[in-house]
């Protein structure tokens, strides 16, 4: 990685805060993978500028963590109706908020809608979600063996993202 | 005739509540309270070394964790017979104040003020302030561009809703301000949790991580920025609405219930436990002008599943309780169960501690006219955010105190090991109210492990003896004069902060955007 490039002066420009935020129960199988998947990031060593988080399924807990952020990466189960383990990707933005918004999350202040209020405090960072379509949302605490095997190219998009993001 | 009509889910609370209300003569004639999501995480401990309990069970809920972790450690702790060091009651009690902090100013925000204000009246703002016109600015511009979520959806501004553009302006602009505030409210946790969510530092005998001064130093200093806006914004503003434009809400005790109120009492505040900030005790059927507090008595707690989805069987205690699903069960309409207390429904949660307290600001607004209710329910929850406000500077000066004595503890480390065979409770206040575990070990394994929730107390659904639970008696004689705007019903659910199996957290893009998705 490179060090902060110093601008005339001697001013230091700090890299952006990249933040990668995993979510979900971990308690209900694939509804956990985006906590599996940050524990996997959270054993490899990344840029100093790069946090990993595990946000758990708290919603309006993660203002701290999204609103220090100048782009999210939220890792997620997602429902968009593939076979599972399908991966998912999108920036944020193509998910509408729209009225009936509050029905996006079971948990009824999701990450989506947290995401909005860090709009309403001008500190909405650029987000994409990584999805991957749950097979079981039981009860259970190992993931299903169709969304465990897709654990390794999830970090690998990841890392590609990292890649272009921390190019200055 | 009466007309039925059904809210499913309950919006801007924490989990997945139906509510279904009879309407007769523009009042509410019969309600029911449904928990539509299945619980029983307790099952997936059985077995498991009893140490794991607090990590699994703060997993229970994206929310409350913390008071979860720190419930469970309690029901080890008597379970192991460990006795916490005052050191490491001391920073339980500041991990647990930092929730407290966080929690109800968002409540009051975030999840229940535009019940109360009609949001589009910021529009009208005619003032010159800077930050209020920015902030109308935003607003308008939202509305502009038809994306005012999470502002909406809401009903339809009643009576009771505040107008004046200036004081709506003002209560945006607080709001945006509480967003900024709770994001370091959560922070102040994680100095003695390690992060956030999640804390890593509760286990049965105390803490993990020893304190250091400079841990205190950046509590203390957050702790004075959230005072300030506790007691300069929030507290004032509660006041203000609830003497105010919301007076005559208070005065008809809008969602009063069955007047019956516990609270397993928290936040020690000497060593040994014998004062606490919340004391414990149990009201039944209040009386305002001579209130009759009881002793708690966990005996006395029992759980019938009548009107649940679980297997008959007869009221039991929670060390007896099970959970086998019965979804053919034909009178049941809950996943939640029917907690009482000596047979009784209760309430619990702010109101039932600063009435078991006998808190002299409460009792004066009482006093005053105020019935206990939802205006009553909002002035309690603030009201003791600055009793655990004040009461965190005491610990942290007691903290730094305690630090400087030779042979300071913060953990029990001679009762780290399971008992072969036991049996323990842990109680505790969550901000939401009355929490209870209870853990039987056998072999140094659990054998059976329950919890009772807050939110299973409040929307217990009816019990053996057709009696209803807290919501649903609250309910009860509500005014709906348009079946259409059940605005009353969703403020009397949403001032008991509502916080049920936070469990699931899909996201779920049901929109034709969908299509753009990089799939592979």
């Amino acid at each position: 990685m490179e060090a902060p490039s110093i601008k005339k002066g001697g001013e230091k420009k700090l890299p952006p805060k990249i933040v990668i935020l995993g979510v979900g129960n971990l308690l209900l199988s694939d509804e956990g993978v985006g906590i599996h998947v940050v524990n996997e990031l959270m054993k490899m060593s990344l840029p100093p500028e790069i946090s990993v988080v595990e946000g758990g399924t708290d919603g309006f807990g993660l203002l701290n963590i999204i609103t220090e952020a100048d782009r999210l990466i939220v890792i997620d189960a997602v429902k968009g109706g593939s076979s599972p383990g399908a991966i998912y990707r999108f920036d944020l933005g193509e998910v509408r908020n729209c009225p009936s918004g509050f029905k996006t999350s079971v948990h009824q202040i999701g990450i989506l809608e947290v995401l909005e209020l860090s709009k309403l405090m001008g500190k909405k960072p650029q987000t994409t979600v990584i999805g991957i379509e749950p097979k079981s949302l039981e009860m259970g605490m190992e993931l299903s063996p169709e969304v465990r095997s897709k654990i390794p190219r999830v970090i690998e998009l990841i890392l590609d993202i990292l890649k272009v993001d921390t190019k200055h | 005739m009466a007309k039925k009509i059904t809210i499913d889910p309950v919006t801007r609370i924490e989990g997945h509540l139906k509510i279904e209300v009879e309407i007769e003569g523009g009042k509410v004639k019969n309600a029911w309270s449904s928990g539509t999501m299945a619980r029983g995480f307790e099952a997936m401990l059985i077995d498991k070394d009893p140490r794991d309990a607090p990590f699994v069970t703060s997993r229970f809920c994206g929310v409350c964790y913390s008071v979860h972790q720190l419930t469970s450690a309690r029901a080890l702790d008597s379970a192991f017979g460990a006795k916490v060091p005052w050191g490491g009651t001391l920073i339980r009690n500041l991990v647990m104040g930092a929730e407290y902090i966080y929690d109800h100013p968002l409540h009051f925000y975030q999840l229940s003020a535009l019940d109360y204000i009609d949001i589009m009246a910021v529009a009208n703002y005619k003032g010159k302030d800077k930050d209020l016109l920015a902030i109308k600015e935003k607003v308008v511009n939202l509305v502009k561009s038809n994306d005012t979520h999470p502002l909406t959806p809401r009903y339809k501004p009643d009576q009771f809703c505040v107008k004046d553009p200036e004081v709506v302006i003002t209560a945006v602009k607080h709001y945006i301000d509480a967003l900024k505030i709770h994001a370091q409210a959560r922070n102040m946790g994680a100095i003695w949790g390690g992060r956030t969510p999640h804390y890593q530092n509760i286990v049965p005998g105390g803490v993990t991580s020893f304190p250091d001064i400079n841990q205190v130093v950046r509590f203390r200093t957050m702790l004075d920025e959230q005072a300030k806006f506790i007691n300069e914004v929030y507290i004032p503003d509660v006041l203000a609405f609830g003497t105010g434009p919301l007076w005559e809400l208070a005065k008809m005790g809008l969602g009063g219930g069955h007047y019956n109120y516990l609270s397993y009492g928290a936040f020690e505040k000497d060593p040994e436990g014998k004062s606490l900030v919340f004391p414990a005790g149990v009201i039944v059927g209040l009386n305002p002008a001579n209130i009759k507090v009881e002793p708690f008595d966990p005996q006395k707690i029992t759980e019938s599943v009548k009107f649940a989805w679980y297997k008959e069987s007869k009221p039991v205690h929670p060390y007896q309780g099970e959970q086998v699903f019965d979804l053919d069960k034909k009178e049941a309409y809950s996943f939640v169960k029917a907690p009482r207390y000596d047979g009784k429904p209760m309430e619990v949660g702010p109101l039932a501690r600063m009435l078991v307290a006998k808190n002299p600001q409460v009792l004066g607004l009482v006093k005053k006219g105020a019935k206990p209710g939802v205006v009553a329910r909002h002035a309690a929850r603030a009201i003791e955010t600055k009793l655990i406000v004040d009461a965190c500077y005491e610990w942290c000066d007691k903290l730094l105190s305690e630090m400087t004595k030779p042979g300071f503890k913060i953990h029990d480390t001679e009762h780290w090991e399971p008992p072969e065979k036991g049996m323990g409770a842990g109680f505790y206040e969550a901000p939401r109210g009355a929490l209870g575990h209870w853990i039987e070990i056998k072999d140094k394994k659990i054998k059976n492990y329950q919890a009772v929730v807050p939110s299973t107390w409040n929307a217990s659904p009816r019990d053996e003896k057709g009696v209803r639970g807290q919501y649903e008696e609250s309910l009860i004689g509500v005014p709906v004069p348009d079946p259409e705007n059940p605005i009353n019903v969703v403020r009397v659910i949403r001032s008991f902060d509502p916080c049920l199996a936070c469990a699931i957290h899909l996201i779920d893009p049901h929109t034709n955007e969908v299509r753009k998705f990089i799939i592979e």
